[in-house]
């Protein structure tokens, strides 16, 4: 009887009670209020509020999380993850959002994962956007191949650019009719120089770039 | 530099190199290195920074990668972009703000865990 | 005082215990022990061992239940497994397979 009541209060949300210890795996499709204790899994596609008598002692895996109590293990959120001022947590998310509130407490890392292109937090950066509308054009194709090709030419190209400008210059005056066959295939192996010359210094640039974004 | 004053490097400005000090300072442009600083450090939205930082108390607004190190606070605005590791006794990271690396602050846990 | 409710997309596979009332909507594979009242929902599914003081059953239970003060298995449950308690209520329409014993110590 008594029970019927409690269900209609609260019958979209689980609540797991202050005195309530759960160990092992916790799965489900709803939002799951933490007031007592979850040691183990826990993974919701919707969203985990840990509230501040709440420990969560487990690997994470919602949609989002609200943390108000104690976390220790990793969160891995598909849209957000919150510390409020009380909450406490020890372990690395991984969200798109991540906010972390004055008063709340965190040690770990913090993935935002792939940020969208305008917003990369690399210094170099704005060198980007200026130099990607003139290779497009002509040289997409070339440029791209050796970006796969990173170990060696992570290396190379800071060294290269310097010299790049200098050689091709005089390089691109005496050998204007081998190139456009010969260079495709050979940009690919590793001499990007000889293609396009006037886009060149812009051209390794760009490279160096695309590499440290991965 | 006097302690109270404010120094600010302005937006056409870049420097390469360490950057210690004992004032408040807020980047408008950009920093390459090192910067170590008492007090209190701002990065403004147009600032970019490229430097392991020290200070007091940082506020970003800007960009900033490298490692952070701030004996007080660390704020992260909504509209910064910031990468690398942050240890600070408060880390403040607002909605919008985009940050990848790692956070080390003292956090007390229940002794039962 | 605290609820716990274990919604009905939830599945639990381990151990809960605790202290208070305890409702299952939902799935829960492990162990369960309670010091006060467990209910298993019509949409229930229990399929662990159970110690608690009372338990009323609506829904499926698969596991040996152990109660301190009373058993109820509700009309259209299904309960499969032995019940050792001191009261138990079966009301009709109820499905049960398991040995009851109600531990009359006193005789």
């Amino acid at each position: 009887m008594a029970t019927a009541k409690e269900l209609t209060h609260t019958g979209e949300n689980t609540v797991i009670g202050q005195s309530i210890l759960i160990s092992g795996k916790l799965t489900g499709d709803e939002d799951l209020t933490v007031q007592g204790r979850v040691e183990g899994e826990l993974t919701l596609t919707r969203t985990l509020i840990v509230e501040p008598s709440g420990v969560v002692k487990a690997n994470v895996a919602v949609r989002n999380a609200i943390v108000s109590g104690v976390v220790v293990g990793n969160i891995n959120a598909t849209e957000s993850v919150e510390l409020t001022r009380e909450g406490r947590m020890v372990g690395d998310i991984k969200a798109p959002r991540v906010i972390i509130v004055d008063g709340a407490s965190f040690r770990g890392r913090v993935d935002m994962g792939e940020v969208e292109p305008g917003r990369l937090p690399v210094g170099d950066r704005p060198r980007i956007q200026p130099v990607r509308p003139q290779l497009r054009p002509g040289t997409t194709t070339p440029v791209r191949p050796p970006i796969p090709a990173t170990p060696s030419g992570r290396i190379a190209t800071p060294v290269a650019p310097p010299a790049r400008p200098a050689v091709t210059t005089p390089a691109r005056a005496p050998a204007p009719p081998p190139p456009p066959t010969r260079s495709e295939p050979k940009v690919e192996a590793k001499a990007p120089p000889p293609p396009a010359a006037p886009v060149m210094a812009a051209g390794a640039k760009k490279k160096v770039i695309i590499k440290k974004k991965r | 530099m006097a302690t109270d004053q404010t120094g600010i490097i302005g937006k056409g400005i870049v420097i390469k190199g360490n950057l210690t000090g004992g004032g408040d300072l807020v980047i408008e442009g950009r920093v390459e290195g090192q910067i170590a600083l008492k007090n209190h450090l701002t990065i403004e939205a147009s600032g970019k920074v490229q430097a392991d930082i020290r200070a007091e108390e940082l506020t970003i607004n800007g960009e900033a990668s490298g490692n952070i190190d701030a004996s007080t606070k660390v704020s992260i605005s909504s509209s910064a972009k910031v990468a690398g590791d942050i240890k600070a006794p408060r880390v403040v990271i607002e909605d919008g703000a985009v940050f990848n690396g790692s956070v080390e602050m003292d956090v007390k846990l229940p002794d039962d865990i | 005082m605290a609820n716990t409710v274990i919604g009905s997309s939830i599945v639990i596979d381990g151990e809960i215990s605790g202290d208070e009332d305890l409702v299952i909507q939902g799935t829960v594979k492990g162990k369960i022990s309670l010091k006060e009242s467990l209910y298993v929902e019509g949409s229930g599914v229990v399929e662990a061992d159970i110690e608690t003081q009372n338990v009323e059953i609506a829904g499926r239970v698969t596991g040996n239940i152990a109660a301190t003060d009373k058993v109820e298995l509700k009309s259209d449950c299904r309960v499969v497994g032995d019940i050792k308690s001191p009261r138990i209520l079966i009301a009709d329409g109820a499905s049960f397979k398991g040995n009851v014993d109600m531990d009359v110590k006193d005789r």
